[in-house]
């Protein structure tokens, strides 16, 4: 590997990682203060944790009688398990990452920099020179605030969704986020190769707690891989926040991929702020969870942002994912496009919510564009709700919706050419899936996705 | 060695199509079923092929000797027969590459996918690439189809006679001992037609394959010249002859047939 290539390893935090084993907090005000006094937090984000655990305790659970929460059960939550686990344990080097989950980071000549948490402990980073150089940042988000605390701080959780009084979930990831991806790229700085962002857990790991902030300055341009994966033996949490910001002119991507274990239930509170003239691409991939509950919001503040979302998830056995989307234009000459593609086998269930709306001050020439489609094998079930708010003229707006089975003809006609059923309909679902998986950056990424795909149909 | 229909009998959706066909296929002939709009010809095409919505109620269909009755499609290519659509479906997201190498690696026999010892390393059943890509060069080469092709997904926007050559492609692929090409003709201009053909030939020659050649005109005829030639009519054969019947029939249409069917009841 040539020399400039090379990532460069940053010193992990030894006292930190010392301190953190095997601790566990049980939610409240404590917990707050143990968390702020652990990672020596400004004060500014301890009364922000305060605030929010407040907030936390006056909220109720949303009701199912929400528009957002009818369809997914809240019952199967658990909420009261909530348990902060550290048992963080320091990495070497990215050779000794547990096997299991090599397989799930890009080769590292592939990508500008590397982060993996495990347990909510910043486990490993690492950066080309040529960004270290260029003043990105991709660091743990506890580490980040002993650097760059005041920039921090004026984006923190300032969101239409991504703000601690959002529902009950938001404020206490704001209570009691622990490990967190920061990435930061400045003005004018280009990002040659993607960023990668692994969230971990192992069967001690507790409850998922990870805060994402991505700041990209004017101009600037970054992709970010991000993904989840947790070996869990019993049922567990993930309560997480994800903030983007797109400053004007930036373009962002950003991969976010979903591989809990299927005993873990999560809800997540994901939002972009696309700015003047900013690019943003979205990809989700979800393929694990018990029960997952996601609210994506891209909001296109100012006149020519644009968004891209596209999703797919491959669920089976009896996964639950309800994902509620949100196409917000606020300026003029806004564009966004959503495509969400699920393959639901056995009993599973997906639930996908679209909702795209145009403000009056965004008229003319905003288009918006919303497809969901859904395969169902066997007993699964799939239900899509796409909506249409429109407050200004002069905008193209559409929406559509499917929900089918394999089609029995383009089945017929590869068994024809000799393909067993279950190769054929493979070969369909992943054709389906395809337009999604194209947009994921990296062949070995792509590649991964479309083997756990194969994998899927063997299950 | 034979594809040999034995009095077959097939509804669709409750109602009788195929009145009893009859009809024996050796290796290395060809056959030529010609016969009006709606005489049951695709019906007969797809039933060979095990259409799920085409019910078999009565007689049966053997490749060299086996039944094919309750062998789902998959089990028939693999046995050897190929069916040439005249509507080939369009599979999107699925490039004509990775299906060819799917279909070929299948009916060669690259191990059985559905052993779960191989689970999610679908490739270890996979005809080695390098051999693949070879040979599928030479056949776009026969079929003078530009490899940018195999980029595509399968027949999605491809138009008329694109699909026609990517049939015979995988055909040329799959190397069947028995064919069926249902109106390979239809939405081929004349050059295309051609090459369409010449391909045709050669694979027949070189494979030794038993061919079945269902159209309405003459035209292919011309140049994939039929052993035999039947005439289908009312989901039934109704004569058999040589080439000449086809010169007859291109001449006097299949009116003449009809009449004659009708003298021969009276």
């Amino acid at each position: 590997m040539d020399k400039t290539d090379a990532l460069i390893e940053r010193e992990t935090e030894s006292s930190l990682s010392a301190a953190a084993t095997s601790q566990v907090l049980i939610p409240g005000p404590e917990a707050v203060d143990g968390l702020s006094d652990l990672y020596n937090e400004p004060d500014w984000m301890r009364q922000a944790r305060h605030a929010a655990w407040e907030l936390y305790e006056s909220m109720d659970l949303p009701s199912p009688k929400e528009e957002a929460w009818r369809r997914t059960d809240l019952k199967t939550y658990p909420l009261d398990s909530v348990r902060v686990t550290f048992s963080a344990r320091e990495l070497d080097g990215i050779y000794a990452f547990p096997p299991c989950w090599d397989y799930v980071l890009a080769p590292v000549e592939q990508v500008s920099g590397v982060l993996v948490h495990c347990n909510g402990a910043r486990t490993y980073a690492a950066m080309r020179r040529d960004d270290v150089q260029n003043n990105v940042v991709l660091e743990g988000l506890h580490a980040a605030l002993a650097t760059h605390s005041d920039l921090i701080q004026s984006y923190w959780m300032k969101g239409q969704i991504a703000r601690p009084s959002f529902n009950k979930f938001s404020a206490l990831n704001a209570a009691l986020w622990h490990g967190g991806t920061f990435v930061y790229v400045p003005r004018g700085k280009q990002v040659a190769r993607p960023l990668q962002s692994l969230v971990a857990y192992d069967a001690a790991g507790g409850t998922g707690l990870h805060h994402t902030l991505v700041i990209a300055e004017q101009g600037s341009r970054v992709t970010l891989i991000q993904d989840r994966v947790s070996q869990d033996e019993q049922e567990e949490l993930n309560i997480e926040v994800v903030e983007i910001h797109a400053e004007a002119g930036a373009r962002v991507r950003y991969v976010s991929l979903q591989h809990w274990s299927e005993q873990r239930c999560s809800v997540t509170v994901q939002e972009a702020q696309v700015a003047q003239d900013a690019n943003l691409v979205w990809v989700a991939g979800s393929m694990g969870g018990k029960l997952t509950k996601d609210f994506l919001r891209s909001e296109l503040s100012a006149s020519g942002a644009r968004s891209t979302m596209a999703g797919f998830s491959f669920v089976h056995g009896s996964q639950h994912i309800d994902q509620s989307t949100y196409q917000h234009h606020r300026g003029r000459d806004t564009y966004s496009d959503l495509l969400f593609r699920n393959v639901l086998r056995d009993r599973a269930r997906t639930v996908f919510y679209g909702m795209i709306r145009v403000e009056a001050e965004a008229g003319g020439g905003t288009e918006g564009y919303q497809t969901n489609n859904n395969i169902l094998l066997d007993e699964a079930r799939a239900q899509a709700i796409p909506g249409l708010e429109i407050k200004a003229r002069d905008v193209r707006c559409s929406h559509g919706a499917t929900v089918s089975r394999v089609d029995p003809e383009e089945r017929f006609y590869l068994q024809a050419r000799g393909l067993p059923r279950p190769d054929a309909e493979r070969l369909i679902v992943q054709g389906f899936v395809r337009p999604v998986i194209d947009r994921v950056p990296l062949a070995h990424m792509r590649q991964r996705l479309e083997d756990e795909i194969t994998e899927r149909f063997w299950q | 060695m034979a594809l040999e229909i034995r009095n077959l009998h097939v509804a669709v959706e409750g109602e009788d199509i195929l009145k009893g066909v009859s009809l024996v296929v050796e290796r290395g002939t060809k056959h030529a079923l010609m016969g009006p709009n709606g005489s049951g010809k695709s019906t007969l095409s797809y039933s060979l092929m095990g259409h799920p919505n085409y019910l078999v109620t009565e007689g049966d269909i053997l490749l060299d000797g086996t039944s094919l009755l309750g062998m789902p499609p998959d089990e028939r290519a693999r046995a050897g027969l190929f069916l040439a659509m005249q509507y080939p479906v369009a599979v999107s997201g699925v490039s004509l590459y990775s299906f060819l190498h799917a279909a070929t690696s299948a009916v060669r026999g690259y191990g059985d996918q559905s052993d779960t010892a191989t689970r999610g390393r679908f490739n270890a059943h996979m005809m080695p690439m390098r051999e693949f890509r070879k040979e599928v060069n030479d056949e776009l080469d026969l079929l003078k189809i530009d490899p940018i092709f195999l980029r595509r997904y399968l027949n999605e926007g491809f138009s008329g006679g694109e699909k026609k050559r990517a049939e015979i492609l995988q055909m040329a692929m799959l190397q069947p001992r028995y064919a069926i090409l249902d109106e390979t003709d239809s939405g081929l201009d004349i050059d295309a037609l051609r090459i369409v053909s010449e391909g045709v030939n050669t694979l027949q020659r070189e494979l030794n394959i038993g061919l079945l050649l269902i159209t309405h005109y003459q035209r292919i005829l011309n140049y994939i010249h039929p052993d035999v030639v039947h005439i289908f009519v009312d989901g039934r054969i109704v004569k058999t002859g040589d080439f000449e019947l086809v010169e007859i029939l291109e001449e006097q249409g299949y009116e003449w047939v009809r009449q004659e069917l009708v003298g021969g009841q009276k």
